[in-house]
């Protein structure tokens, strides 16, 4: 176990290990490394474990506490870092002991907070097989420029039934399809006081939706004023084109 | 489009430093949280370089005219910006053994025609208030979102998991790391809340939702409230907040096209 070596004027005066509690250094009786002297601070500075590292952290002390000469906030130990606080020295060592001891089982949920990236193996020990239970990403196994089915394996299609956008028939390939003037819009309407974007059509898990976003929207002859479902056979009325939705 | 922004973050009241970043731009309409961890310090260079990287690559020049999986190339071309920030923190990484093992997580909007391009990595969060309803856009690579998509465990059991902080996906962990891509429409009134961990756990989602409502036109005033009910919660991590109000353009009060 690592551990800290008060010193004065080269003596050593006392030593601490440190483990996997927070080990507090200071003037007051009841720090874990106590160093009696009125340029120390009651509460100096403390070190802990995060990870397999040691991590030195000042206190916000008066006089300030120096790694190796310079002032810190907050340090990763090295082997042999000289820690001066006050007047005093304490070396930091992992020498004379076993080394750092292999992180526990449950030192990947660490004592200091802090999020923690799993590593691999890790990942699939703890989550087995639940992959395998989970419902596909409906994102993986999709090929570009084809059309990709809902969750349950459907696809949109939309039939230009009146009005002109320069196609007949549209399969739903994006998440999003746009419907307006703009050129991200992959139904295209025509004409100068046509909308920029009127609405988009949007694949959400099961099925699809249809969101008013500049024009007006009716479906089935219903006035459109915020997201709703689609259904196979819906009548779409958007911005003076009529469209028909299938569900195949 | 346009929009209104209120920006906000805090250290908190455990830790010693803040990790999070955050980068709006109002102009571009692109906006981005990110979340650093790695010991020493390092989560701070994590996710400052990430907003960075996104903020250089995600121009016009970006979008492209590819589509990826479907998705708009607006969508496609902030994918790559973060995929890039995945780069670049590894890189990083490498250079620097100070800096080793450090990463971050990612939720990033890039706003164009009234659709919300979405990309995100890890646990930071991506919300939404419509004028029919408030809902989550981003679902976290975490562990315990994991066991609850399974069935393992439930909504109200993941909120007490000892393994909260576990995450599945970050950048700065691996070279080719998923980035979860998302599209969603948007309606002038919209809220949108992007935040960080510090948050969703001390706040709940009705939390969010009432604090989105109570401040209505004031995004700044939402962002201070979130940050102080985090904070009044015990504050145990750092916590981020921007929300994005949208506005009609100046002509769209005007007049209504159909």
């Amino acid at each position: 176990m690592p551990k800290l070596i008060l010193k004065f004027d080269d003596r050593d005066l006392s030593e601490c290990a440190v483990g996997t509690h927070p080990i507090t250094i200071g003037r007051l009786p009841d720090n874990n490394l106590v160093i009696d002297n009125p340029a120390v601070s009651g509460r100096h500075a403390r070190v802990y474990r995060e990870g397999n590292h040691y991590v030195l952290e000042d206190l916000k002390s008066t006089n300030g506490t120096f790694v190796n000469d310079k002032p810190i906030a907050r340090h990763t130990l090295l082997e042999g870092d000289v820690i001066l606080v006050g007047k005093h020295t304490v070396v930091f060592t992992q020498q004379g002991g076993e080394q750092v001891e292999p992180p526990k089982e449950e030192q990947f949920v660490p004592e200091i907070g802090g999020t923690r990236m799993l590593d691999t193996q890790k990942q699939k020990d703890l989550l087995g097989n639940l992959d395998r239970g989970r419902p596909a990403q409906v994102y993986d196994a999709v090929v570009p420029k084809t059309a990709i089915p809902t969750a349950h394996g459907r696809i949109g299609h939309i039939k230009v039934v009146s009005g002109d956008t320069g196609q007949s028939e549209y399969v739903l390939s994006a998440v999003t399809t746009m419907i307006g003037k703009a050129d991200t819009a992959q139904i295209r309407l025509r004409g100068w006081f046509k909308p920029k974007v009127a609405a988009a059509i949007a694949r959400k898990g099961e099925g699809f939706t249809i969101t008013p976003m500049g024009g007006k929207l009716a479906v089935n002859g219903e006035k459109v004023t915020s997201r709703r479902d689609l259904a196979s056979g819906d009548l779409i009325e958007v911005s003076g084109i009529t469209l028909e939705f299938t569900l195949s | 489009m346009r929009f209104k922004v209120g920006a906000a973050t805090s250290v908190g009241q455990v830790r010693p430093i803040n990790e999070d970043a955050f980068l709006v731009e109002e102009d571009r309409a692109l906006f981005v949280v990110c979340d650093g961890m790695g010991g020493a310090a390092a989560g701070e260079v994590a996710s400052l370089l990430a907003i960075q990287t996104i903020g250089a690559y995600a121009r016009d020049g970006a979008i492209g005219n590819g589509t990826h999986r479907g998705f708009q190339p607006r969508t496609a071309g902030l994918g790559r910006a973060v995929e890039e920030a995945n780069r670049a923190i590894i890189q990083r990484a490498q250079q620097d053994s100070a800096n080793a093992g450090m990463g971050t997580t990612v939720v990033a909007i890039w706003i164009g025609e009234g659709l919300a391009s979405i990309a995100h990595v890890g646990d930071s969060r991506l919300y939404v208030r419509h004028a029919y309803g408030f809902e989550a856009l981003t679902s976290d690579h975490s562990l315990v979102e994991a066991q609850v998509q399974a069935g393992l465990i439930d909504r109200e059991q993941s909120l007490k998991s000892e393994h909260q902080n576990i995450l599945l996906r970050a950048l700065g962990r691996e070279p080719d790391v998923e980035v979860e891509l998302g599209e969603a429409t948007l309606a002038v009134g919209d809220r949108l809340l992007l935040c960080t961990d510090g948050l969703t756990r001390t706040v709940t989602d009705e939390g969010l939702a009432a604090a989105l409502d109570r401040f209505v036109g004031d995004p700044q005033g939402a962002c201070d409230h979130l940050i102080a009910a985090a904070n009044d919660n015990g504050g145990p991590d750092n916590v981020t907040a921007v929300v994005v109000e949208v506005q009609g353009s100046r002509l769209s009060s005007l007049f209504k096209r159909s």
